[in-house]
């Protein structure tokens, strides 16, 4: 110890090489967070402060997210709406013609309609001036995808601005973009900056908060400044667009061309007749199908008659990397603006814009006409082959017309014929088949004559629709397919023939209805795929469908032969039934027979399927090719029906069909089972069970290999040992001993090899599973936390955006549109029947024409309830039952609203007006529109009124064919007689009926004494018995409270503006309301006679006097009785005197005397008065007197001094 | 509003489908020429029932039947839904009327409480044990969840007389989901229910035991639960019968049922053993068609895959059935919607693997529907 105390201490070296070199080996390293070291510092002190800060962070976080929507923008979207929108006289043409300038660098003179311009190597514009009509507002903000708004900076903000940034607010809010524009009107300075941040914040609080606004100083040459109109339109063409969800729901079309397509002769004829248009322009919004519901804007609703797509006009730049666009791919596309110096017209002539890149453009696409003249016939919408198509020949007289309908039919019935045959592969049923010897003869005739015959027995045939032409080829060509393909076939012909034409005749008399025939194809498919013997047959199936038509149809012509088919008929069911008795026949014999003719049996079943599974059936053509050719054989019905009988006939004809009729049930119970008992059936669903075999991705064992390849080594990093996975353990225990070896025996270049290798496939394996483990990590904890479910949600809609745009991505246009319908992006022309000649005489381009698409269930009218409330600056509050004109949807229309509000108990109580600041309800007949739309309601349409013109703003509640508005009812009775708590009330009602309906119904009087009705009384009619909690007064009004339903009035009238004249079309004048009216005939509303003055009668009252009882005046304290002292009596009065004579005469004389005394003492008062009066003359007078004396007196004395005093004065002076 | 809105049809087969597409749709629809050369003609009980049924659940339809019954207008009002009590026809059993309830459910403006009476099981339509087992997984992936659909099978009633109640909940929504579902995966087991009422409780061990003989080869887990119904739930006719479900580890339900003959019936009284090894064998037919509805399903998966929002929805099937084919006409006509039907195509790996019959891809873009009915607030 000693010694150890005596050592010297080792000194740790503080400076030099080696200290520094321990140093940077001992480096301190903080591996604990300050958490974790300190945790107390960090645990929470405050529990309140800190959830209300957890709260905080949460609110914020949570603010940020939007509720995820799948992504729907089409990967070639359409060109960018941006509507030019401000009051007159601000420069909105100006702008537009220097936008148009900036982008194409061409002027253009007039603009009228959309013009739609290539902005960039992405994007596409299509730009509209909004005029200044309220109509055009509303529909410009439906469809807007980016408004500029203008405003004259001299002048300020003015009504229209703000009355269009309330339709955006409703109508979901496009983005919009502020322009100043007149800013050279300011001559000072520092007016001019103080107006525009004036402008800029007001216009901050109606958008939102750092809103962009534009400043287009001054003009030069009559346009913007070019720097700042470049500037504009760089913003225009790098802005982002939110989705809007009426727009992701509905497909629009923005027609920027439009055609009348109706015939000229019937316009000559009927220049009032209903026109046929056809409107050109791109499909926005989602997907629109061909024949669906749309509506017109400003016109009304209509079906879509026929749609193409078209070869877009403003095509997209082409994807070359290059910086900046090409002159020539500065398309400008204006069909109705005057465009190179011609302008849009009726009769539909459009010349495409003149100069260098339009000639270039022609060169490029072989499809466009190669001059003006060219193109102006083009653009007549091909009225030769419409012609061709339209006219009708006919041969004979009593024949269909033919048209070109049916020779393209024909065509088309040849292609099917080449794709069906295709699919053919004839096998019958024998048994079947062995049946119909004798039919066959009859059968083989029919069939021979539309073979043969066919085009000259149609056209000499009275009863020939046109359809037969082609379908009767059909089946000539089809039986020929027979023919060959039985050739083939190791059956005999005879019997193969048999069997179609016993499968027609089948199919006849099942009748050809558009509906049952194919389904009864397939029925019939399954039956036969589900018996294992038949080697299944589709086409022939679809054969006989097909067939059965023609025969249906020929059959037409012998009506005298029906008795025969019905005979036929109840042979063939016989035969049927016969058919199935052999085959179970069959069956019986399969269970009897040999073991051999089993194997064989199971032998043919297994190959039956295996050439089912290969064999592909065409399903859409079963389904939907069926489908076309019937609406189009009822379109020629249609047309033709009314004008021959003969397709009468035939529709007669067809109707005793028994398919049409059969039972319906979705239960679809195979006839006959496959032989489940056999191995090889059992077989075929071996692997359907998790006991059978798995895929090679699903297999456990391989996965399980798998993983052990990825998982199954690791390093203990403690021990340094190396565990191995199963998988690997061989090779690696090899690789070991390979190095093992290699190490002891120092063997040179093979070993180096291999071990490079094995390194390098295990650094691979190593990065592979650090992978995987990193994904499973991320998986696990990434994800967690709050954002989970929302991350969850977002890449699930990610996920479908991605199905929904690779599914369809690789399909030819034609076929995808029918799946899909029109997509976005896609031009498109659309066909509009029976449209009224005002739309198109009428037709003015400054006014946005707009096709808005929308589900079936939107073109029902029914009530439509919504949450409405009276704009702020709005100055009158609205009225129920007032017309009201509203935009919700695509649509404007006037209709009867009634206000209400709910009560507690979520009764509507009916309002007479709107209330002033609040929100109410507002019921009105109307189109059914999905909840949630907003809506918009004006009074008038026309801007004569100053103010500000958006009455109600609100959104869509509830939809429904019937609502409950209630009104408040009291019924008030008398009673007029009255028992203890009992009464008899009369009054309130007018019969027993009325008063059994109120049994029960609660009932008060004034006074707040509540009751109930009992019972009806016979007499009078209408009384009744009632209880009360206290007995009630004669004088009592007895009173009930009822509540009365409403009628909302069922008016419903779409605002047709765009029928209108030029002149008027801003001035809409539908439905006026009592007010107006009155107004307008000087018509005063009759006074209400309980309303008018009358003088006041009013009677005496008479006041009772007070009475307390004795008992309760004993009572009370003495302080509060009543102090009424009975006035003494007087004693003597009491009692009466009769006096004695002498007595009498003394008091006479006494009376007398004091009578004269009195009279004395009067007449000396009158006399004293007579004496001061006089006294009091004299008085005054003698005071007059005196007065004037002392005035003189006065006088003289005042002389005297100021004679003395001037006196004075002037000897002082001198 | 729009006059030229009327779809027309000859016929009483498909009825309940255009009723039910018109509900949807808004569509009128006007059939014509209903049984007009039987001798019986014009509607029958059930199809009036059916449309009364139809009535209660709608509000503002307009429904005209001419004289004899066989042509009828009907103009679809709004889907209410709530509570409703429906005796039905008892010519068809209660599945009938409850596949037309299961398509209108989940767009009524309440919830759909619905007590139905008559016939629980035949042999025509879907029983109720097989909506509940089959119908309602798919209705569940649309819905999202199962909360609130229930069918509870009070008495049990079967044909001819009936006498059965059952009670359908199902939940409404604004929207429903798009379904992917192209994989059913492999059939981990198979459940059922064997029942029989006013027949002798043995009866349902001796379907089971012949069902299970059948089965057996396959997958060794299966339970089919007996059901005897005693008293005052067995209802007025006897009979027995049996529903079979296979359960694949993806949640595709594949169903076959089967069930005596009715009393009173022309082939005479059913045998127990014949009614299971039946059902096993229909069963496995239908696993032989396979994909991810069964073919009873196969309509109304792809109505709701059509009422979707505007995505693509995807489900695998077996061969589409008569109804279904003539289903998916329907739509076209109603709603313009086509679908894709493609065979699946098999990877070459997996060739070799004995699945079934050729299985079909069913793709279609849905129309963006939204419950109109149902209120916000």
């Amino acid at each position: 110890m000693e010694e150890d105390g005596n050592q010297k201490k080792h000194r740790k070296r503080q400076a030099g090489p080696k200290a520094e070199k321990k140093k940077a080996k001992n480096k301190h390293q903080q591996e604990l967070t300050p958490q974790q070291r300190n945790p107390k510092a960090f645990a929470i002190q405050h529990a309140q402060k800190t959830a209300k800060l957890i709260r905080r962070t949460q609110d914020i976080k949570t603010k940020k997210q939007h509720i995820p929507l799948v992504d729907r923008t089409p990967l070639e979207p359409p060109p960018i709406v941006i509507a030019i929108v401000g009051p007159p006289k601000v420069g909105k043409s100006t702008l537009l013609q220097c936008i148009v300038k900036n982008f194409t660098k061409q002027r253009l003179a007039n603009v009228q309609g959309p013009v739609t311009v290539v902005s960039g190597k992405t994007r596409r514009l299509t730009l509209m001036e909004c005029n200044n009509d309220i109509n055009s507002m509303i529909d410009l903000a439906k469809v807007a995808d980016l408004v500029l708004l203008l405003v004259d900076a001299s002048f300020g903000f003015e009504m229209e601005t703000f009355e269009f940034l309330n339709i955006c607010q409703v109508h979901g809010f496009p983005r919009i973009m502020g322009v100043l524009t007149h800013l050279d009107a300011f001559k000072d300075n520092k007016q001019m900056r103080k107006t525009k941040k004036r402008l800029k914040h007001r216009f901050w609080t109606e958008v939102y908060q750092g809103a962009k606004l534009f400043y287009l100083s001054g003009m030069v040459n009559e346009e913007y400044q070019k720097t700042e109109v470049h500037n504009l339109c760089r913003f225009i063409s790098v802005m982002k667009f939110r989705p809007l969800q009426w727009r992701l729901t509905h497909p629009y079309i923005v027609v920027d061309r439009i055609e009348d397509i109706t015939d000229p002769e019937t316009i000559r004829q009927k220049p009032k007749c209903d026109r046929k248009l056809s409107m050109y322009g791109y499909v926005r919004g989602t997907h629109l199908k061909n024949h669906s519901m749309i509506h017109l804007p400003g016109c009304g609703d209509y079906s879509i008659s026929d749609m193409q797509s078209l070869p877009d006009p403003c095509p997209m730049p082409d994807k070359e990397k290059k910086k900046t666009l090409h002159i020539k791919e500065r398309l400008i596309y204006a069909p109705m603006s005057g465009v190179g110096g011609v302008i849009y017209d009726k009769d539909a002539v459009y010349i495409d814009l003149g100069g260098s890149h339009s000639l270039k453009q022609n060169v490029e696409e072989n499809d466009e006409p190669m001059n003006e003249l060219v193109a102006s016939l083009m653009n007549v919408n091909n009225p030769l082959d419409q012609k061709m198509g339209t006219s009708q020949m006919t041969l004979f007289s009593n024949t269909a017309p033919i048209t070109e309908a049916d020779i393209k039919e024909d065509s088309e019935a040849d292609d099917e014929e080449g794709t069906a045959r295709v699919r053919r592969s004839a096998d019958f049923n024998d048994v079947a088949a062995t049946n119909q010897k004798q039919e066959k003869q009859t059968e083989d005739l029919v069939f021979d004559d539309s073979d043969e015959e066919e085009e000259s027995f149609n056209l000499f045939s009275n009863s020939v629709k046109n359809q037969t032409v082609s379908s009767s080829e059909r089946t000539g060509k089809m039986e020929e397919s027979v023919g060959s393909e039985s050739g083939s076939d190791s059956n005999s012909d005879s019997d193969d023939e048999e069997t179609s034409s016993k499968k027609l005749k089948l199919s006849r008399t099942t009748g050809d209805s558009k509906t049952a025939n194919s389904s009864e194809i397939v029925g019939a498919n399954v039956t036969l795929s589900s018996s294992g013997k038949n080697v299944d047959t589709d086409t022939p199936k679809g054969l006989k469908s097909d067939n059965s038509n023609s025969e249906t149809e020929d059959s037409d012509d012998d009506m005298e032969e029906e008795e025969d088919d019905e005979n036929e008929e109840d042979e063939e069911s016989e035969e049927e039934e016969d058919s199935g008795e052999d085959i179970s026949d069959e069956e019986e014999e399969d269970e009897e027979g040999n073991l051999k003719w089993k194997a064989n049996l199971a032998a043919a079943a297994a190959e039956s399927f295996k050439k089912r599974q290969t064999e592909r059936i065409n399903y859409r053509k079963l389904i939907y090719g069926k489908v076309e050719e019937d609406k189009e054989g009822e379109e020629e019905d249609d047309e033709l029906g009314g004008l021959f009988k003969v397709l009468k006939k035939k529709d007669e004809k067809n109707n005793p069909n028994i398919s049409a009729n059969m039972t319906d049930s979705s239960k679809c119970v195979p006839d006959k089972l496959q032989s489940w008992e056999l191995e090889e059936i059992q077989d075929l669903i071996k692997d359907c069970f998790v006991t059978g075999n798995w895929d090679k991705s699903e297999d456990a064992k391989a996965l399980l290999e798998q993983d052990d390849e990825l998982f199954g080594d690791f390093e203990d990093l403690e021990t340094g040992e190396i565990h191995h996975g199963d998988g690997e353990d061989d090779v690696d225990d090899d690789e070991e001993n390979d190095d093992k070896e290699d190490d002891e025996n120092a063997d040179g270049e093979p070993s180096v090899r291999k071990k490079t290798k094995a390194e390098k496939t295990a650094m691979e394996r190593r990065m592979e599973k650090k992978k995987k483990l990193k994904e499973l990590f991320d998986n696990e904890y990434d994800m967690k936390g709050d954002n989970e479910f929302y991350d969850n949600w977002k890449l699930a809609n990610e996920e479908q955006a991605k199905l929904n745009r690779a599914e369809f991505e690789n399909m030819e246009d034609s076929l995808r549109v029918g799946y899909e319908g029109f997509r976005p992006g896609m031009y498109v022309r659309v066909e509009l029947d029976r449209l009224p000649c005002e739309l198109i005489n009428n037709f003015d381009a400054t006014y946005p024409l707009i096709l808005g698409g929308q589900q079936s269930v939107e073109g029902n009218i029914g009530y439509v309830q919504t949450r409405l409330k009276k704009h702020r600056w709005y100055k009158k509050i609205l009225k129920s039952r007032n017309p009201l004109i509203i935009s919700l949807g695509w649509r404007r229309f006037q209709s009867i609203p009634l206000y209400s509000i709910q009560d507690h108990n979520f009764r509507n109580r009916l309002l007479k007006y709107t209330p002033q600041h609040l929100h109410c309800h507002a019921c009105f007949w109307g189109p059914i529109t999905p909840q949630g739309t907003g809506l918009l309601a004006v009074e008038s349409l026309t801007g004569s009124e100053p103010g500000f013109r958006i009455a109600a703003t609100g959104v869509v509640l509830e939809l429904d064919k019937s609502m409950q508005i209630v009104k408040k009812l009291k019924l008030t009775g008398t009673p007029y007689k009255i028992y203890k708590k009992t009464a008899f009330v009369q009054g309130m009602f007018n019969s027993m009926l009325e008063v059994t309906k109120f049994e029960g119904a609660k009932i008060r009087t004034v006074s707040g004494i509540r009751g109930q009705v009992k019972k009806a009384l016979k007499t009078p009619e209408g009384a009744f018995r009632a209880t009360f909690e206290d007995k009630i007064l004669l004088s009592d009004i007895v009173f009930m409270r009822t509540w009365y339903p409403v009628e909302v009035p069922q008016f419903y009238a779409t605002v047709t503006s765009l029928l209108l004249p030029p002149a008027e079309k801003a001035a809409w004048v539908g439905m006026k309301t009592l007010g107006q009216l009155k107004r307008e005939r000087s018509i005063m509303a009759p006074p209400k006679e309980d309303s008018l003055y009358k003088p006041v009668e009013r009677k005496k009252r008479y006041e009772p006097t007070l009475k307390i009882p004795k008992d309760l005046q004993k009572m009370l304290p003495f302080k509060d009785t009543p102090k009424v002292l009975k006035a003494k009596e007087d004693p003597y009065k009491r009692v009466a005197v009769i006096l004695e004579p002498h007595e009498a005469k003394v008091n006479k004389m006494m009376k007398m005397v004091q009578n004269l005394y009195r009279h004395k003492l009067k007449s000396d008062k009158m006399r004293m008065r007579e004496r001061v009066s006089k006294h009091q003359k004299e008085m005054d007078r003698i005071g007059v007197i005196k007065a004037r004396k002392q005035k003189q007196v006065k006088k003289d004395i005042y002389r005297a001094l100021g004679k003395l005093q001037k006196k004075n004065e002037k000897y002082k002076k001198d | 509003m729009s006059g030229g809105n009327i779809m027309s049809f000859e016929g009483c087969n498909y009825f309940r489908q255009r009723l039910i597409l018109s509900t949807l749709s808004g569509k009128t629809v006007r059939i014509k020429k209903i049984r007009s050369k039987e001798d019986d003609p014009g509607l029958k009980d059930f199809e009036a029932s059916f449309i009364r049924l139809l009535d209660k659940l709608t509000n503002g339809s307009n429904i005209v039947v001419n004289e004899t019954g066989t042509s009828i207008l009907y103009q679809p009002g709004l889907l209410v839904g709530g509570k409703i009590e429906h005796e039905c026809n008892t010519q068809r059993s209660i599945g009938y009327y409850l596949e037309g309830l299961t398509c209108l459910a989940p767009f009524t403006k309440k919830p759909i409480h619905a007590v139905l009476k008559g016939v629980t099981n035949d042999q025509i339509d879907p029983s109720v044990d097989m909506i509940k087992l089959s119908t309602f997984p798919v209705l569940k992936r649309f819905l999202g969840t199962d909360e609130g659909l229930e069918l509870k099978i009070v008495r049990r009633g079967a044909a001819p007389e009936g006498g059965g109640e059952v009670t359908f909940s199902c939940p409404c929504r604004q929207k429903l989901r798009p379904l992917q579902f192209t994989d059913p995966g492999k059939i981990k087991r198979i459940r059922g229910v064997a029942w029989a009422v006013r027949v002798a409780p043995v009866v349902t061990n001796r379907i089971v035991d012949s069902a299970r003989s059948v089965l057996n080869k396959f997958i060794p887990d299966i339970y089919i639960y007996t059901d005897h119904y005693k008293g005052s739930q067995s209802g007025k006719s006897p009979g027995f019968g049996l529903t079979l479900v296979a359960e694949t580890i993806n949640g595709a339900f594949l169903c076959a049922e089967n069930s005596s003959n009715p009393k009173g019936s022309d082939k005479g009284p059913s045998v127990p053993e014949d009614i299971g090894k039946e059902t096993a064998k229909l069963l496995l037919e239908e696993i032989y068609k396979g994909g991810c509805v069964d073919s009873t399903n196969q309509s109304m998966t792809a109505l709701f895959m059509i009422l979707g929002q505007q995505d693509v929805s995807k489900v695998q099937t077996g061969p589409l059935t008569p109804y279904t084919i003539q289903f998916l006409r329907h739509v076209y006509s109603f709603f313009d919607v086509m679908f894709k039907i493609e065979p699946q195509q098999v990877s070459e790996e997996d060739e070799d693997l004995r699945t079934g019959g050729e299985k079909l891809i069913l793709t279609c873009v849905g129309v963006g529907y939204s419950n109109i009915s149902k209120a916000v607030s």
